[in-house]
């Protein structure tokens, strides 16, 4: 039942506002259906973690330890940007940079995206899963290309183009697992493309289609998580697209595309041995965290860093998979837990300050401690968070990363995996502090504090960040364990 | 079963439907005209419902027939028809000069068809229906990517992205014996179909604010 309303009620509250005429209801719709999902997916955790895997509709849809964790992430991402949306909108629709019916655009979509990137973690079949996944960049095309510009044509063309010919590739991949496995399955089309049913089965997957097969897959579902050299949407979507969809791309639905690429790495651990998927995702993982970190040292515009610290982390992600063990395992379900809760906090500060000063250029913001307090410190927070600086979450993930590079055996990964993270945080230090610390300049704007609504999602991912950094409550150490013993194939 | 017709003749009625397939895409990399390319496109999507309903016939698996008809209404009828109708109202007829000539292309093609054989030979031991369909698929790809980094204009770059769906769809009916389960089948039919109404969106908003569709002057954002 949970599972089914996990997807109706935000698809519900998608066409509610369709129908509903003022901004006003548009906003308690989005904000009702955002918390009601919050609180759907905590009680989903629950039930996983304390009974095992939960199915609906005969199996259609089925959520393990994995699946939870992602639900309950992209939940926790869609309500916090739910509210930071509602002061970001508000300010831009009194600056006159937006319509009604830009909002009414806004309120109507982001909806219908949460709901299909909640469809990722829910369905079993493979097949389902890759629609989802493509109806996610279709349901967030028209977010991008938000405010009509010419630049925000160009990064919702460039999206929608290069995930399509990716996903493709996915879709390629994802009928040739089917073919590898249509041999042991027999005439069970109705149950056969089950990661459920395939999982039990997978090492009597014919081989030769099985390697192509994964080849394709990481190719697709790693264009849609920018893995270099796929990542170049990722830049000019994320500073194109308005603040609360940008969070919801890099921080919701990034841990969605890597989930594709978990569900296959284990058939393909199965069927093929851990060395074949393991040297590709870490040789994919280490490339995107190398490709970033000049473009992190280089970059003159802040919104388009965050989405090189999402290539980074995308990259520490595969890479952590790909080193393998059980730490491995353990490292990339750390990571996708940490970096969700810690990503929107960098949006929402930095899309404050762009507000704020008209800019997302380095060069012309300086001093945002003095001029936005509140906003400078918390972003300054999340600067250290974010690039896994002790004793927030991120650190434990990298470290847990590292030390399954090490316990594989893979002494050169492990350097090149601290050369990148290393110079990154270099980046974001040299960035951040000319940001935040020091005099504003002479033409700075008046010393503001950011709206409540935007305040109230900015210091709610902080109280979570710091929270997770200290202390791990117990039945969410539990879910994680769980998820990283499936993901470790010992399900 | 279908005893009415030997698995010989399905078999061979489903390579020569694919050598079809890969023909018609050889003649789009060296089409220049956007509503012939369109044709083009829907006459492949013809061989593509041809091949379903080899497969539907021969095993019997009533499903696969809801997969030619999708195909025939969405991919040989409405898909066309959407494309045509906004070519027409924008008012261009032809694509610019390519950055690759067309014999060049043709040569191309000619290698990644070698390339799609290639990848496709590890499975050509395999007793299962329509060997080398695997190999026209691949090269379907190939092709279709090839189409799309060589052409400037959007509405090409969206036929090449729908052929290159053709290619896999040809290997979701083919390989897998009885086709997909229907549910998939239904999914990626309404994704391809929002897809491309999104992408339409899209290249009228394109043209509106560049006053063009060569998609190459999309190039501000860098860094």
């Amino acid at each position: 039942m949970e599972l089914i309303a996990l997807l109706v009620l935000p698809l519900f509250a998608g066409l509610a506002c369709l129908a509903a005429r003022t901004p006003a209801a548009w906003e308690r719709l989005n904000l009702l259906a955002f918390g009601g999902l919050a609180m759907l997916a905590v009680t989903v955790g629950a039930d996983v973690r304390a009974h095992g895997p939960v199915t609906a509709l005969h199996g259609f849809l089925r959520a393990d330890a994995l699946s939870a964790l992602v639900i309950g992430l992209t939940a926790f991402v869609a309500l916090t940007c739910g509210i930071y949306a509602v002061g970001y909108l508000r300010r831009d629709r009194r600056d006159g940079r937006i319509t009604v019916a830009q909002l009414r655009r806004y309120y109507v979509l982001t909806p219908l995206f949460v709901a299909v990137m909640m469809l990722v973690p829910l369905a079993d079949n493979l097949g389902v899963m890759w629609v989802a996944t493509e109806g996610c960049t279709l349901a967030s095309v028209l977010l991008v290309t938000f405010y009509n510009q010419k630049t925000s044509f160009e990064a919702g063309w460039k999206y929608i183009i290069i995930g399509s010919v990716g996903i493709s590739l996915a879709l390629f991949g994802t009928v040739l697992t089917y073919y590898s496995a249509v041999g042991v399955l027999g005439a069970d089309t109705q149950h056969g493309m089950n990661w459920s049913v395939l999982a039990g089965i997978a090492a009597r997957f014919d081989p030769n289609a099985m390697r192509l097969a994964f080849i394709l897959v990481l190719l697709g579902y790693g264009t849609k998580a920018g893995l270099a050299p796929m990542h170049t949407w990722k830049p000019d979507a994320y500073a194109e697209a308005p603040v609360p969809t940008a969070a919801l791309l890099g921080a919701g639905f990034i841990n969605c595309a890597i989930y594709g690429i978990v569900r296959f790495d284990v058939l393909a651990e199965r069927c093929l041995g851990h060395d074949f998927s393991g040297r590709l995702l870490a040789g994919f993982g280490i490339a995107s965290i190398l490709v970033a970190a000049p473009f992190v040292l280089a970059q003159r515009n802040f919104r388009r860093l965050l989405a090189y610290s999402s290539i980074d982390h995308a990259g520490i992600m595969v890479a952590a998979l790909g080193f393998g063990g059980r730490l491995g395992a353990l490292g990339v379900t750390l990571h996708m837990l940490f970096h969700a809760v810690t990503k929107p906090l960098m949006f929402f500060c930095a899309g404050d300050v762009q507000q704020h000063y008209g800019t997302p250029y380095f060069e012309k913001v300086r001093g945002v401690l003095q001029t936005l307090p509140w906003t400078g410190g918390l972003f300054l927070l999340a600067t250290f968070a974010i690039t896994g600086t002790p004793p927030f979450g991120l650190f434990q993930s990298e470290f847990t990363a590292l030390s399954a590079a090490l316990a594989a055996d893979r002494g050169w990964a492990a350097g090149l995996f601290v050369a990148g993270v290393v110079t990154i945080f270099t980046g974001f230090l040299v960035h951040m502090s000319k940001l935040n610390l020091g005099l504003p300049r002479a033409d700075a704007p008046v010393r503001a504090m950011a709206c409540p609504w935007k305040l109230t999602a900015m210091a709610l991912v902080a109280l979570v960040v710091v929270m997770l950094g200290c202390w791990l409550p117990g039945p969410l150490y539990q879910l994680v364990e769980q998820t990283a013993r499936i993901i470790g194939g010992a399900s | 079963m279908n005893p009415a017709i030997s698995p010989d003749i399905a078999a061979q009625l489903i390579a020569l439907f694919a050598v079809l397939m890969l023909v018609v895409q050889l003649l789009l990399v060296v089409q220049r005209m956007l509503l012939t390319s369109i044709r083009l496109f829907a006459i492949q999507s013809v061989f593509l419902a041809g091949i379903a309903a080899v497969v539907a016939y021969f095993h019997g698996a009533f499903h696969v027939y809801v997969v030619v008809a999708l195909t025939l209404v969405g991919k040989v009828v409405f898909l066309p028809w959407l494309l045509d109708r906004q070519v027409r109202r924008m008012n261009i007829i032809q694509e610019i000069e390519p950055l690759v000539n067309f014999p060049t292309s043709m040569l191309i093609c000619g290698g990644l068809t070698l390339l799609g054989y290639l990848v496709a030979r590890p499975f050509t031991s395999l007793e299962r229906l329509g060997n080398n369909t695997l190999a026209v698929a691949i090269t379907l790809v190939l092709t279709g990517f090839f189409l799309m980094i060589n052409r400037r204009k959007a509405i090409t770059q969206v036929l090449a992205l729908l052929t290159v769906e053709n290619g896999v769809m040809l290997a979701a009916v083919a390989l897998t014996t009885y086709g997909m389960p229907l549910v998939v089948e239904l999914g990626i039919f309404f994704d391809v179909l929002v897809a491309v109404m999104i992408l339409g969106i899209l290249v009228y908003r394109i043209r509106e604010t560049f006053a063009s569709m060569d998609v190459s002057k999309l190039s501000q954002l860098k860094g």
